[in-house]
């Protein structure tokens, strides 16, 4: 989800956002990343959405680009929330402190 | 790859098929382009992590769209919560097999040597046991089999053996039916029948019932219906209930075929009923009504099966133990006129293991065998496994440290473990399913007449998902038990090198061992079922088998009556032996290796023994019948033309029969009568006696045997046609046929097939189990090869220091490999004293099966000791090799 915060991409360049922001930590096989497409889009997070202008020609023009919905988007932010409220509680302890610094 | 993807893309739901599945795929092409992937290694990997990625994807799709379909079914169920707020048992296992697949496929060698070897195991479990399944332990489709008993014989006088099939009179069965633990009984004689109404004549296994036989097997026919009280009562109309293989071969499934008139052995018969598919009884295609009155048959004539069925309630003991009442009631009224009565017993026994006893040893020690090669790959994947939670301690001290629990850590670990071995037990289906597919040269030829097959099944499933789950948890266990006692603390300071603690090492050299000892115990079965089939091989048979074809005739009795079957035979053989290419011809009752006939007898001079009646084999044969076998004659002369009705009756015995009864006299011109002590006898003269041959079996002591000129009796009307031949035997085949339709187009040869394949029948036993045995036990020692290299090479890498000290200190490479290989024969030995006792203690399992070599046989034992010692050798020799050219400053720098 967090890759389509920047605005509608489809499959394939969600997964090559993913790998790069981690690096290629984060390797998404093809059937996880449309299964996960599929789960956030029946849960009304993401929906499909026209093409780019630029991107009306050529091969990129048959695949579906998808974005936030509302709804994505207020979860996204209330997971992003909460995952900081994780982190800075792990701050505040000493002995982890200096991992995370 | 596209292919494959395409194919895996089915397992996904149609919906997301559609709208998915192209993009899918171009996201593949696209990534399998890409720069990163393109060496070899990199492709492999690639494509395996898409595969497993697509699997798991589409069972996690399905799973969501079932999810979404109970839902739906539920009605508006309560408002499901977020993941994360709802964290269920359920939701913690997939998350274990997440973790499990992901640790896989970042180890595809080691996810592919764990499946490949545990389904080989596997494998080969289930393939034995769908055979066991299909043919010992649920050969029928009856209801309740269990249920279903044969009663057995036991005459202590005449032999100490039982026997199922063929025993018993009308009489002794009015005397069963009273036992009250059956709620049904049955009597059926079993021959064959010409069955006429359609283009060529055919003969029909056929079971004749005293008595209605499908209430006890519990089937009822499938079209038309079963016999009426009239018809089986004797001079009923005549009516018949076929098969529907024979419904379907003959009659081609013609619906209309219970109005169609039939003429069986010459008789117009009116088919009432077909019976559903599959086996019914031993084979049977044709059931008639037996059409005599048994009262007027004579307690002695014994040629009737007895089937039975359990009442509701009453057990096997029970039923036993009212037979036994039986028999001594019977022995007390009956014993002054028939000798035979004195202790008799009567058994019963469920008719599976009645009929089927003979391969039930083979068959329990082939799934004890595979049981153990089960062990040997569970041991070495325990081998495995503790090697590489050696080296994955790290990452569990890490999550021990992080408030892991330790039951949670075991559950990760045994779920990776049962996850392999399902994935095995896949791999194990499919290859017993292959197996039982090609399994019809596994399956003796004389199981596939009474038509059982094998196949995978329910039974055999769950079997394979059982074994399994149980090897699952055997292989994972050590190392959870391992990672439990894992000190977070030490295994994180501790610099951790692969290969584990000391105490590691004796835990893996120890499976090490248990592996060599099972390979023992499999090795010297194989080695001793081996040797066993070479000696059935050698075994002196006395007879010539080669250029030899066999096959049966059964003449009508209405139309050929008295001695016209014998002048039958008489002329079909001369006209055969006339044919081009054939040496001789004969015709005989019964033919070796499976002599069955036996008859009574009573020696001029003798009163009849009172503990036992003297027995022997009886066959009525032509003359030319021991030169076609090649027998040679010990003494007197052979049958000759002039032996007929009109001259005295004559009889030749084999050197067995003067061995046990003659002992001492000059058996020729000796007198006997033949047949039962109960009434007058003609005499009949022995003329000659001939050299022995096996004739019961080619495992079995010689029997003694009696043989009588065809020409001279009229009672035998069926016999077997034997040619000797300079062409190959199954080519003269059609000739034959021709023959005997020039003379009486109506009679069928059947059972026709050579000597060659009727021994082949014979050993049968022998060699599929030798063979199984043997690829078994081959296996098992490449498996515990495979344990000995893993666990040396471990133990190298642990020494390497201690090996260069060595070195360095002056020892040469020779002295430091031998310490190595002496290790391993140290393992070797410790397998071989653990192993040899299990084999010499087990070996009385074995005996039933061996022939000409006993159980602790010290050659075989010497042998597979040896072999093995060499085997561990080379297993250990690269290790070992290494350890010699340990470069010691290497090695000492690492400290």
């Amino acid at each position: 989800m967090l890759a389509l915060a920047d605005g509608a991409r489809h499959g394939y360049a969600i997964k090559q956002e993913v790998e790069s922001r981690t690096e290629g930590a984060i390797a998404l096989g093809p059937g996880t990343l449309y299964e996960a497409i599929q789960r956030l889009e029946d849960g009304g997070l993401i929906e499909e959405t026209p093409p780019a202008a630029d991107a009306i020609n050529g091969q990129e023009a048959q695949r579906r680009y998808y974005r936030l919905t509302p709804r994505g988007w207020t979860t996204l932010r209330e997971e992003l929330r909460s995952l900081g409220r994780i982190v800075d509680l792990a701050r505040e302890n000493p002995r982890l402190r200096k991992g995370l610094a | 790859m596209r292919l494959a993807a395409r194919l895996l893309l089915r397992l996904f739901p149609p919906a997301f098929r559609q709208r998915h599945g192209g993009e899918l795929l171009a996201t593949i092409d696209a990534e399998s382009r890409a720069p990163g992937n393109q060496s070899r290694t990199a492709r492999l990997r690639f494509q395996s992590h898409v595969v497993v990625d697509l699997v798991a994807a589409a069972c996690r799709s399905r799973a969501r769209q079932a999810r979404g379909a109970i839902q739906q079914r539920l009605g508006n169920g309560p408002p499901r919560l977020p993941a994360s707020a709802k964290r269920t048992a359920m939701d913690t296992f997939a998350n274990d097999v997440r973790y499990s697949l992901r640790q896989l496929i970042r180890r595809p060698g080691f996810a592919a040597i764990a499946i490949f070897s545990l389904g080989l195991a596997i494998g080969a479990n289930s393939l034995i046991y769908g055979l066991l399944d299909g043919l010992v332990l649920r050969p029928f489709p009856y209801p309740d089999p269990d249920r279903l008993v044969a009663v057995g014989v036991t005459f202590p006088k005449v032999s100490a053996q039982t026997s199922y099939i063929e025993t018993l009179s009308p009489a002794e069965y009015s005397d069963i039916r009273t036992v009250s633990s059956f709620s049904h009984a049955a009597s059926f004689d079993l021959g064959n029948r010409n069955i006429i109404g359609g283009d060529a004549p055919e003969r029909v296994f056929t079971a004749l019932l005293l008595d209605d036989l499908f209430p006890v097997i519990g089937l009822a026919p499938a079209l038309g219906r079963g016999f009426t009280r009239e018809e089986l009562a004797p001079g009923g109309a005549p009516a018949a209930i076929i098969s529907h293989r024979l419904w379907q071969s003959r009659f081609g499934g013609d619906p209309g075929i219970l109005d169609r008139p039939v003429r069986i052995s010459g008789r117009a018969v009116s088919i009432v009923g077909v019976m559903p598919p599959g086996l019914i009884v031993i084979g049977t295609d044709l059931w008639l009504p037996w059409g005599g009155d048994p009262l007027t048959m004579p307690r002695n004539v014994r040629q009737f099966n007895v089937l039975a069925r359990l009442a509701p309630g009453a057990t096997l003991t029970q039923a036993n133990a009212e037979l036994a009442t039986v028999a001594r009631q019977v022995e007390g009224d009956h014993k002054a006129q028939f000798a035979e009565y004195e202790n008799w017993q009567l058994t019963a026994t469920p008719w599976a293991a009645a009929l089927l006893r003979d391969v039930r040893p083979a068959g329990f020690i082939l799934l004890g065998a595979v049981g153990l090669v089960l062990l040997i790959a569970c041991a070495n994947m325990t081998n495995l496994f503790l090697a590489r939670s050696s080296s994955r301690q790290r990452e569990l001290a890490v999550r021990l440290a992080l408030g892991a629990g330790r039951w949670r850590l075991t559950r990760v670990l045994l779920t990776e473990s049962i996850l392999l071995s399902l994935l095995g037990a896949c791999l194990g289906l499919f290859i017993a399913w292959v197996g039982l597919k090609g399994a019809s040269g596994l399956i003796p030829a004389q199981f596939q007449s009474l038509g059982l097959e094998a196949a995978v099944n329910v039974r055999v499933l769950t079997w394979s998902v059982l074994l399994a789950l149980a090897s699952g948890l055997l292989v994972g266990a050590l190392p959870a038990l391992q990672a439990i006692r894992t000190d977070p603390h030490e295994s994180l300071r501790a610099d951790v090198r692969t290969g584990g603690s000391r105490a590691g090492q004796r835990v893996r050299q120890a499976l090490v061992v248990a592996e060599l000892a099972l390979s023992v115990v499999l090795l010297v079965g194989a080695g001793l079922l081996l040797r066993t089939f070479f000696n059935v091989q050698r075994v002196e048979r006395g007879f010539d088998a080669r250029g030899l074809l066999t096959m049966r005739l059964t003449l009508p009795r209405d139309r050929y009556p008295g001695d016209a079957a014998g002048v039958f035979f008489d002329r079909l053989a001369e006209r055969l032996a006339g044919l081009p290419g054939v040496r001789s011809v004969a015709a005989a009752s019964q033919f070796p290796p499976g002599e069955t006939f036996s008859t009574r007898f009573t020696l001029e001079g003798e009163t009849p023994d009172a503990k036992r009646l003297p027995t022997s084999l009886i066959t009525v044969a032509t003359p030319m019948y021991f030169e076609t076998l090649r027998v040679p004659l010990r003494a007197g002369r052979w049958f000759t033309a002039t032996d007929r009705l009109d001259a005295p009756l004559v009889a030749i015995v084999n050197q067995a029969f003067v061995d046990r009864y003659l002992r001492g006299v000059n058996p020729i011109g000796h007198r006997l009568t033949i047949g039962n002590a109960d009434r007058q006898r003609p005499w009949t003269t022995i003329v000659g006696v001939v050299a022995n041959y096996r004739n019961t079996a080619l495992t079995e002591p010689v029997r003694p045997a009696l043989y009588t000129p065809v020409r001279q009796q009229t009672e035998w009307n069926q016999l077997f046609v034997l040619v000797r031949s300079d062409v190959a035997a199954a080519s003269l085949l059609p000739t034959v046929r021709q023959t005997v339709s020039a003379i009486d187009l109506e009679q069928p040869v059947y059972l026709a097939r050579t000597m060659d394949d009727a021994l082949a029948a014979a050993t049968f036993q022998q060699r599929a189990s030798a063979l199984l045995l043997g690829i078994f036990a081959a296996v098992a020692l490449v498996l515990a090869a495979v344990g000995t290299y893993g666990v040396m090479a471990c133990v190298v890498s642990m020494r390497t220091q201690e090996m260069g000290v060595r070195l360095a200190v002056g020892a040469q490479p020779r002295d430091v490999m031998w310490l190595v290989l002496k290790q391993v024969l140290r393992l070797v030995a410790i397998g071989l004293a653990l192993g040899i006792p299990i084999v010499l203690a087990g070996g009385s399992a074995l005996e039933s099966l061996l022939f000409g070599v006993r159980a602790a046989d010290p050659l075989t034992i010497g042998l597979v000791s040896g072999l093995l010692a060499a085997v561990a050798v080379i297993a250990a020799w690269v290790p070992a090799a290494r350890a010699a050219r340990v470069d010691p400053i290497q090695a000492l720098r690492v400290e």
